[in-house]
């Protein structure tokens, strides 16, 4: 537990835990393309292009877990005004935006021959813009104060407010009936995605989290150093 | 009545003072002391509660003000170090402000008086931007009179103002002493006040 | 009752001083017509073009005019101390910034509910219902002067960075733009559950905005 909220916990635990990390997310990643490339079969309608979803997919469901990690920590942060939780969320904020900048890029390289379009103002492609552009603002207000504290507070509220759109983002292809697909993938139905292509997704999905979580635990140590140094 | 108790305030890892004792009853003046960037100002700050302090309490009549404040507003005046009254308003439009603002019972009579004394009352419905930077202030120090509260907090009261004025503050001082108010002021001056306990604050190099 | 008394002393003097600074909002609605120049200028006379954008060039210009006011909420009043000073005297930031909202909206958001009709009027667009569109927009201006509120008091201490209040506005005027446009161009049986989506998106701002501008107002005191 201490390892979420205290920075020196957190230095000591994550110094055991980048190597494992590393060998893992680099076998995982190998594996997953492995099988999104060459075991997968293609997709009866798209062809092979359909392969892109195994960077889309996993890309955007990252890009929403850092933005409910930074809400969890910025409301942490601000009831018990720990100034780890306010570390962390700067920490992975450009992780954040990295990969929406990969999920939107790859969603119009996919959308290109798909839908013969490369961009489209449907529901959830605005939403996951809107998100990309909440990533740069809050990297941006961060930095707009003379006072660190008082940026940091700022900041995390406004990513308090800004984790309304992850919902929107979740049930936009459920409310507005535009072009993106309803979601294949839930717990309450059987997936009505073939199995062969289900296996190197949730393979690229796990490879992704392991890559996301080991930059984010060495930027986290990294802006740990950089805040002792300051004082 | 005002106990402040092991009071101690940080700032960006450094302690800008630690164990700050004060006790205040009636008819005593507390004169804080120090050189520029002490923390007197951050210790008034505390005191009106603008400013949490990391460690320490305040009571008020014995109940905790950072619990519950309602009370000590209420019986508490405080000048600042910036002026407050609106420079696109008149001075009486200020002054009438103050007193519906703190539901004051003072009539004209005492009002003109007071503005009498301060040499301001020529400019009574002329805007506050045609005053001086003296006459600003002593404008500011109207409110002292206007709110009729007990106890006064004042930060630099005595800087900006001329002489005259400056006898007539510690005149208004020595009349709120005899009936039973208390004062906290911060300044540089050494104005010749009796019952007062000067409080002198030294600069603290330590860091946490 | 004391209290009363003093807030509606607050009120009287954000009238008059907003009446003595009577430019300010004659200024803001010259920019709304000028706008409206600019967009008639840029997409040419075409009058279907026109008459079918209408809605979105008002929209547009609602929202611009609204970044231009979100520093008159908080930052002059917290320079001069008057903000201390109302905490000080027993109404709390929370009541601040419900005055602060009733008055500016008053001020900076009903001229433009003039302006709206003769916009329209402008643009040639006929509106059966146009008290209907009215009440949309009577909705969603509220809905800005709440965004507006917050992004205020969050930028009370910012003085490098110049667009991020603007940024705040846009960026939360998003689903309100998605929701009353579609409103607006609803058919008549599904305009009412639109409004009421929009009554609830008021209704939760109403809610949330002293808190969170009561917030940011503290934080910027205590670091001031």
């Amino acid at each position: 537990m201490k390892f979420f909220l205290n920075p020196s916990e957190f230095n000591r635990i994550s110094n055991l835990l980048v190597k494992p990390l590393f060998i893992l997310s680099f076998l995982t990643l190998t594996l997953g393309l492995i099988f999104a490339l060459y075991l997968s079969p293609d997709d009866y309608q798209q062809g092979s292009t359909v392969r892109i979803m195994y960077v889309h997919v996993p890309s955007a469901w990252l890009a929403l877990l850092t933005f409910m990690i930074m809400t969890i920590y910025s409301i942490i942060g601000l009831t018990f005004k720990t100034p780890f939780s306010f570390i962390v969320n700067s920490a992975i904020a450009p992780i954040g935006a990295t990969f929406t900048f990969i999920c939107l890029i790859t969603g119009s390289l996919w959308g290109k021959p798909m839908w013969g379009t490369w961009w489209v103002w449907d529901a959830r492609l605005t939403s996951v813009a809107v998100l990309f552009i909440l990533y740069i603002l809050i990297i941006f207000f961060k930095k707009s104060f003379h006072n660190i504290e008082v940026g940091e507070k700022i900041t995390a509220i406004f990513i308090i407010l800004g984790s309304i759109n992850l919902p929107i983002i979740k049930f936009s292809v459920d409310w507005w009936n535009t072009l993106h697909q309803p979601a294949s993938i839930s717990k309450l139905s059987s997936p009505s995605i073939h199995l062969s292509m289900m296996i190197p997704l949730i393979i690229m999905t796990l490879a992704f989290t392991m890559i996301g979580l080991l930059i984010g635990i060495i930027r986290i140590k990294s802006e740990i150093a950089q805040r002792k140094q300051r004082i | 009545m005002l106990l402040v108790k092991n009071l101690s305030f940080y700032r960006n890892q450094k302690i800008i003072f630690e164990n700050i004792d004060l006790s205040l009853s009636p008819n005593k003046i507390i004169h804080l002391k120090g050189s520029n960037g002490v923390g007197k100002t951050t210790l008034l700050k505390i005191l009106t509660k603008g400013l949490q302090p990391q460690k320490g309490e305040i009571f008020w009549q014995g109940k905790n003000i950072f619990k519950n404040s309602s009370d000590y507003f209420q019986n508490l005046t405080y000048i600042m170090d910036i002026n407050t009254s609106k420079k696109e308003m008149t001075v009486i439009e200020n002054i009438n402000f103050w007193k519906k603002l703190f539901s004051s019972k003072i009539n004209s009579k005492e009002l003109d008086s007071v503005l009498k004394i301060l040499s301001i009352e020529k400019y009574e419905n002329s805007l506050v931007s045609t005053l001086s930077k003296g006459e600003f202030r002593k404008l500011e120090l109207c409110r002292l009179v206007i709110e009729q509260k007990k106890l006064w907090l004042l930060d630099e009261p005595y800087s900006d103002i001329d002489n005259e004025s400056i006898e007539l503050l510690s005149e208004t001082f020595k009349n709120h002493i005899k009936s039973n108010g208390m004062i906290i002021f911060s300044s540089h001056h050494n104005p010749e006040l009796q019952n007062t306990e000067v409080i002198e604050i030294k600069k603290n190099y330590e860091t946490l | 009752m004391k209290l009363f008394n003093s807030i509606l002393a607050v009120i009287y003097r954000e009238f008059k001083l907003t009446f003595r600074n009577s430019y300010d909002i004659l200024s803001i609605l010259i920019f709304f017509i000028l706008g409206i120049l600019i967009f008639v200028f840029s997409i040419g006379p075409n009058k279907e073009l026109l008459s079918q954008l209408s809605i979105g060039i008002v929209w547009t210009l609602l929202i611009l005019a609204t970044n231009l006011t979100f520093k008159k909420f908080y930052q002059e009043d917290l320079n001069d101390g008057n903000i201390y000073l109302l905490h000080i005297s027993g109404i709390s930031y929370e009541i601040i910034v419900i005055i602060k909202l009733f008055c500016l909206w008053i001020f900076f958001q009903l001229p433009f509910l003039i302006m709206i009709p003769v916009a329209f009027l402008l643009f040639g667009n006929n509106f059966e219902n146009i008290y209907l569109v009215m009440e949309i927009f009577i909705i969603s201006s509220l809905i800005l002067t709440t965004l507006a509120s917050i992004s205020g008091a969050m930028n009370l201490l910012n003085n490098k960075n110049i667009a991020l209040g603007s940024s705040i506005i846009m960026i939360f005027s998003i689903p309100i733009i998605i929701f009353s446009v579609s409103a607006i161009n609803s058919s008549v049986e599904l305009i009412q559950p639109q409004i009421n989506i929009l009554l609830g998106i008021l209704f939760l701002f109403l809610a949330i905005t002293p808190w969170i501008s009561a917030f940011c107002i503290k934080i910027a005191i205590s670091n001031k």
